[in-house]
């Protein structure tokens, strides 16, 4: 009976403030899609980064079918070849450079590159002896890569030697520069949800304060009295929230995988299921945000 | 069943106190009437008893329970103990006759088919039967007033609060509705009615507590509105508006001590409930 009588005030209190709940709606919508865009922005340098980035700085790319460098010349190379790398790596005058390396088979690369294309179509289309075998360096100090691709480069069965994070870092701080910009925004729009929802919450309380004194005065308990407005910016940020969510999940699907991912094939895009990941994230924070700011107003202009 | 010891309220430490030691118990089942002149602390004394203030010093008891130590959580409970009816009946526009009743029983999670026995039962009470789907704007200031009594004593309180129920009233009208507040308290129910309507005080014979200055200068059961004890100055002061009096010595009770003339500041304690 309660529980439906505080249904009844919320619907009665949504109708009443329509045009305000609307603006709570769309302005949580739009700071939440700027912290769900930076959110998507970091699981994507995530993806890029694959199962190596993080761990090591160089890579040194054995020859494979139809590789064409110059030490390449006797095909596939051969495990003489990987042996006397492996001595190379291990000899004093190159591992005084480097923490670690390990060796990445064929194999093991095939399975790193599922994990990474997982979303893609490609990874149908590529098998095992496809992809090259490598040695992952962790380097003592990255700016020494200069001696390893000196080293490597003209052994027989390299393919090539390379410094994934030259290749990566200036598109990683684009992306973080990016992700920045989108977590200010989406602060400037908190900030302003919040006011809003207050305006809102006291709006709304304003005019409902014949009832709310009745209720006051007949010994209804605070949590009935307060519940109704509480939920009423609740529901609002939640509706934000969702849709802000939506926006994401297309930008997913529609901008990530049906463009980006035919325009650059051979990067790893975010699948839309995991911008579901940032999904619950925005709900709560949409619930925190609304449910804090009405709370402080109802202290202020509601007395229970 | 309410009971003041000492009971002093100030508002505002610069002026005099709204309630100055008040001490007065009324007892279940009473019918009592509290008058004075506009901010003799009257609507004060209603305030206390809600816990919408809390007396300065003194207690306050109401059934029983000093309100001083009711929580704020249970506050709530102590309402619903109390039903209070205004002057200006406070009816919500939008509902009809059932439902604003219906109104004080649902906040309290009564179930529907308790409100759909009960609600009906008071309104015959208050003599507004079959006008359940009237909306309050269709109805008269009397039956307006009926509504809240009704709502007022839905969830059947021990003690029902009146702060000046006929003030908007014409004669007969109140009348009338004294006579359901006095059916209401019949069925044992407190009843404290804070008025100025000196025909109904003298036409109801009930006890009556006279407040001047947050003082209790006056408290007979059987009485009128004015003393029946002659008060030199007494008739002066009712005709002056301006609440001036010259200090007349009342015999019926101790005769404040504070400043003649401080109507205005004990003003700032009215119309807050």
């Amino acid at each position: 009976m309660r529980l439906q009588f505080i249904l009844g005030e919320i619907g009665s209190g949504l109708r009443r403030n329509l045009s305000m709940v609307v603006s709570v709606i769309l302005v949580t919508f739009v700071s939440l899609t700027f912290v769900g865009a930076a959110g998507m922005l970091q699981l994507q340098i995530n993806q890029m980064k694959g199962y190596w980035y993080d761990k090591v700085q160089v890579a040194i790319f054995l020859c494979g079918e139809g590789s064409t460098a110059a030490g390449c010349a006797s095909g596939t190379a051969t495990p003489e070849q990987q042996d006397n790398l492996r001595t190379l790596l291990e000899s004093p005058a190159v591992s005084q450079y480097i923490n670690d390396f390990q060796f990445e088979s064929k194999e093991d690369a095939y399975k790193h590159f599922k994990e990474q294309f997982s979303n893609s179509p490609i990874v149908d289309s590529v098998t095992p002896d496809q992809l090259p075998a490598s040695f992952r360096i962790n380097m003592k100090d990255p700016e020494k890569y200069q001696i390893i691709s000196e080293t490597f480069s003209s052994q027989p069965g390299v393919e090539t030697v390379i410094d994934q994070r030259q290749v990566l870092e200036r598109l990683f701080s684009v992306m973080n520069a990016a992700s920045l910009v989108a977590v200010i925004i989406a602060g400037v729009m908190t900030v302003c949800a919040i006011l809003l929802i207050a305006t809102t919450i006291r709006l709304s309380a304003f005019s409902r304060r014949r009832e709310t004194g009745i209720m006051r005065l007949v010994g209804a308990s605070k949590t009935v009295i307060q519940l109704p407005f509480i939920l009423e910016g609740v529901i609002a940020a939640v509706i934000g929230a969702a849709l802000a969510s939506g926006t994401l999940w297309a930008v997913a699907h529609f901008f990530l995988g049906e463009y980006m991912s035919k325009q650059y094939p051979d990067t790893a895009f975010i699948s839309p299921a995991q911008t579901l990941l940032i999904a619950p994230a925005l709900v709560g924070l949409g619930v925190v945000l609304a449910g804090t700011s009405s709370l402080l107003t109802l202290r202020r202009y509601l007395r229970v | 069943m309410i009971r003041f010891e000492n009971v002093t309220k100030v508002y505002d430490q610069t002026t005099r106190p709204a309630l100055d030691s008040v001490t007065l118990e009324i007892d279940r089942g009473e019918f009592a009437f509290l008058v004075g002149a506009s901010g003799s602390g009257k609507s004060t004394f209603l305030r206390l008893v809600l816990k919408e203030d809390r007396a300065t010093s003194g207690a306050v008891y109401v059934a029983g329970q000093n309100v001083a130590n009711i929580s704020s959580w249970r506050v709530p409970r102590l309402r619903r103990g109390i039903g209070v009816v205004f002057q200006d009946f406070r009816l919500l526009p939008q509902k009809n006759v059932f439902a604003n009743v219906a109104f004080a029983m649902q906040v309290i999670g009564k179930s529907r088919s308790v409100i759909r026995d009960t609600v009906p039962e008071v309104l015959k009470t208050v003599g507004l039967e079959g006008k359940e789907k009237r909306m309050p704007h269709e109805l008269s200031g009397g039956e307006q007033q009926r509504v809240a009594i009704a709502r007022a004593v839905v969830n059947r309180p021990g003690i029902l609060l009146a702060d000046e129920p006929t003030g908007n009233l014409d004669p007969t009208t109140s009348m009338g509705i004294m006579g359901v507040l006095d059916k209401i308290n019949q069925n044992g129910t407190t009843v404290v009615m804070a008025t100025h309507d000196d025909d109904i005080v003298n036409e109801m014979r009930k006890r009556v507590v006279e407040l001047k200055n947050g003082v209790v200068i006056r408290d007979e059961a059987r009485a009128l509105y004015t003393s029946m004890i002659p008060v030199v100055g007494q008739s002066r002061r009712l005709k002056d508006a301006s609440g001036r009096d010259d200090a007349g010595v009342t015999p019926a009770g101790p005769m404040p001590g504070q400043s003649p003339d401080s109507d205005a500041a004990a003003r700032s304690g009215e119309s807050r409930l």
